[in-house]
């Protein structure tokens, strides 16, 4: 319902079967609300932020060249070839059918004009052309035997699109498109269908989350509820039971306090294994989910030898030097995350490592770094 | 976290089959020189340095160059090792942690394996090097801040090195510091039974203080820090010393590092002071006379230099875009084969300067 009436508030603006072909076009300008009367500058956003239509303070028409100053609610729509025009133009040409476009001359339908989402016309092309080849390019990895295969076939998809958008060799490219269209109408189909029951499973596991978030609430309401009424209830037994008692009247209002908090407990103890269920289901279900297993990373998978086996760290040592870090309640110096045992072990590791290493004798090994090698190596880039 | 004891199998034969961690450091690998290397790469610095100083002082002015008395490789270290004790000074005004101040001294040391003072005064040099230290040990200071507590020194001429240094330290700035062997040793030795604390506390302080003396020597182009930690604190304490050597090495009757601990200890006894001031004011009053002029901003040969540069630098925009011009002429805008090929010489032959 919202979304049907979004363009009441002028604030969705759906871009429909946005694909290059003319006939699927159906976003009609009359449907429209023009928004740049109340907005002005970056366009129109949606909820989230995005600009769903774009419009700027210098727009001007093209064929009648009226511009924002002239007609403030003018607003530009985009041709099937990529040429802008206002609306009163596109009311005044195309309204007894299909003319030719003022500027490129292809012939045109009023239907097919849409609203501009890009600052930048090409880009608005691209998005279109992308959308229309995505729609039928549709192979996944599962369909070649191997990765070099699909990423062939990635390449020559992509040889496409940029032949489209650019304009090269058009005819040659459609007529690949259709050859591919007709090769592979079975595969493009099963992958539609594939891709659409991924998304049907999305919005089930959407709803089924959305009805047990509900569940949950109504069962927190009624729980509320039945705690108000307990707690009437005991109340009104206190006063009850004072009233015809000849009991120690303390004794009587400590008695049932402790048989209300007994509930209370009870009560506590079966929601929260109620929320535990819930939590547990929630994380089975991400975990069936997952489609790539989540293999834990390991850094550093070397071999090196680390002196393991030549010290053994106590867990405490007698040491002024880092008194003040261990001593330090705040942990402000162990905010970075510094711990002391691991100081240690480094100091540990470090007090054997090479220990058993001989120093270098001679002149006969190869230096480390050509020093003598021209001159006095001098590594001028720095403006001395 | 701590591995498990293996007091049957021997170290040494554990690392034949393992590159050990230490091995793997750049230290090992690139800074790593015996005695006779380290005098051997200075003194043909030296003479490489005093020769192109002297071809830079004939072609200002011919003739000019005999009087100069040029410095030799002794004078130079002995200049770099006063400013070495420099750096500690500084850390201790900015009270800068240990770390900060090897580091910088490690690199300073290095710098001058590669490059002479003749060149670079290590006044200057220092100053980039502690502050470069600094930022590679993460202790890091604005650099206006550090630069407005040292007299005469603005943030560009600290900022100007920056790039040299770093290169002619080929980018090594991870060091393996002795001191933070000493922290190991002095931990580990409280798990040998029956060590007296006071007597331990006083030996760590005493190893401590040579520990800084090393830092003027030449001991960690050499040794491994933690041999270099070791005789420090075999210098304290002998017999305690040893007593954990032995006990590192439980399968050898003689470990062979308790060998290297003497020579060590003899560098560290007689190189470990600070140069007398006297001498190294000679030094400098020497090194104003015979600095590579091309160095010197302003003088003749430096601008002439300049020039030199920027004709080559010229002439080298001129061929690129020549050879660019070709290549787009021929339709491709990446050039074609031929094209990329002399670009690629062109790149070639401009870094021998």
């Amino acid at each position: 319902m919202a979304q049907r009436n979004g363009w009441l508030r002028g604030t969705i603006i759906r871009k429909s079967g946005a694909s290059t072909g003319g006939s699927t076009r159906t976003g009609t300008p009359s449907q429209v609300q023009s928004t740049s009367a109340t907005i002005y500058g970056g366009g129109v956003k949606d909820p989230s932020g995005r600009t769903s239509e774009y419009f700027s303070m210098d727009d001007q028409c093209p064929v009648c060249k009226s511009d924002r100053y002239l007609n403030p609610k003018l607003r530009l729509l985009v041709s099937a070839c990529y040429h802008k025009m206002c609306e009163s133009c596109i009311d005044r040409l195309f309204t007894l059918g299909p003319a030719p476009c003022p500027i490129c001359n292809k012939i045109l339908r009023k239907l097919a004009f849409t609203p501009q989402t890009f600052e930048d016309l090409t880009v608005e092309k691209e998005v279109a052309v992308r959308r229309r080849i995505a729609k039928e390019f549709n192979k996944r990895r599962e369909d070649f035997a191997d990765l070099r295969s699909y990423n062939d076939y990635l390449e020559w998809v992509e040889e496409i699109t940029f032949n489209l958008i650019n304009d090269i060799d058009v005819a040659e490219t459609e007529a690949r498109i259709q050859q591919y269209r007709v090769e592979n109408a079975a595969l493009i189909e099963l992958n539609i269908k594939r891709e659409e029951e991924y998304q049907r499973y999305l919005q089930e596991q959407e709803e089924a989350e959305r009805q047990e978030r509900e569940l949950r609430a109504q069962e927190l309401r009624r729980l509320e509820e039945e705690e108000r009424d307990e707690r009437e209830k005991a109340k009104q037994g206190i006063i009850d039971r004072l009233e015809t008692s000849d009991k120690d009247a303390a004794r009587l209002v400590a008695k049932s306090r402790a048989e209300a908090q007994k509930r209370a407990s009870a009560r506590a103890a079966s929601s929260s294994s109620f929320s535990q269920s819930s939590a547990r289901l929630l994380r089975s279900r991400a975990a069936q989910s997952t489609v790539v297993p989540d293999v834990p990373h390991i850094p550093l998978q070397d071999d090196y030898y680390g002196y393991g086996d030549m010290f053994v760290q106590r867990d405490t040592y007698y040491d002024p030097v880092s008194e003040a870090v261990r001593k330090d309640r705040e942990g402000i110096m162990r905010a970075g995350g510094y711990m002391i045992d691991q100081a240690w072990e480094r100091a540990l590791r470090f007090a054997v490592a090479g220990l058993e290493i001989a120093p270098p004798t001679g002149v006969s090994r190869q230096e480390g770094m050509a020093v003598g090698g021209k001159g006095p190596a001098d590594v001028v880039m720095a403006t001395a | 976290m701590t591995a498990t004891p293996a007091p049957q199998s021997e170290p040494v034969a554990s690392t034949s089959s393992q590159q050990s961690i230490y091995e793997a450091s750049t230290q090992y690998r690139h800074w790593r020189f015996s005695q006779e290397e380290l005098a051997n790469m200075r003194s043909s610095l030296n003479l490489d340095a005093v020769s192109a100083i002297r071809h830079a002082f004939e072609n200002d002015s011919p003739g000019s160059s005999t009087s100069v008395a040029f410095l030799n490789a002794e004078e130079e270290h002995l200049l770099v090792k006063l400013y070495v004790g420099k750096i500690s000074q500084l850390c201790g005004h900015f009270r800068f942690p240990e770390e900060v101040e090897a580091t910088a001294v490690t690199y300073l040391k290095r710098f001058y394996l590669k490059n002479t003072v003749m060149d670079w005064h290590p006044k200057n040099v220092m100053l980039t090097a502690l502050f470069l230290a600094t930022k590679t040990t993460n202790n890091p200071i604005s650099l206006e801040s550090y630069a407005s507590h040292i007299p005469r020194t603005a943030p560009s001429d600290v900022l100007d090195l920056e790039f040299l240094v770093a290169q002619s330290l080929g980018f090594d700035f991870a060091v393996w510091h002795p001191h933070r062997s000493l922290w190991g040793i002095w931990l580990d030795v409280q798990t040998i039974p029956d060590v007296s604390m006071d007597d331990l506390q006083k030996a760590h302080e005493a190893a401590t203080t040579h520990v800084r003396a090393a830092r003027l020597t030449d001991a960690e182009f050499v040794y491994t820090p933690s041999q270099i930690a070791l005789a420090c604190f075999s210098l304290a304490s002998p017999t305690l010393a040893s007593t954990w050597a032995r006990a590192k090495f439980p399968s050898l009757p003689h470990p062979p590092v308790l060998d290297v601990l003497e020579p060590i200890k003899a560098i560290i006894l007689r190189n470990g002071s600070p140069p007398d001031v006297e001498a190294v004011r000679e030094v400098d009053r020497r090194l104003r006379l015979c600095k590579n002029p091309e160095k010197i901003v302003g003088s003749n040969a430096y601008n002439k230099k300049l020039q030199e540069k920027e004709k080559k630098a010229e002439e080298k925009r001129k061929r690129k875009a020549e050879a660019a011009r070709i290549a787009m002429e021929e339709g491709d805008p990446f050039g074609s084969e031929l094209a990329k090929k002399a670009a690629a010489e062109l790149d070639d032959d401009d870094d021998d300067d």
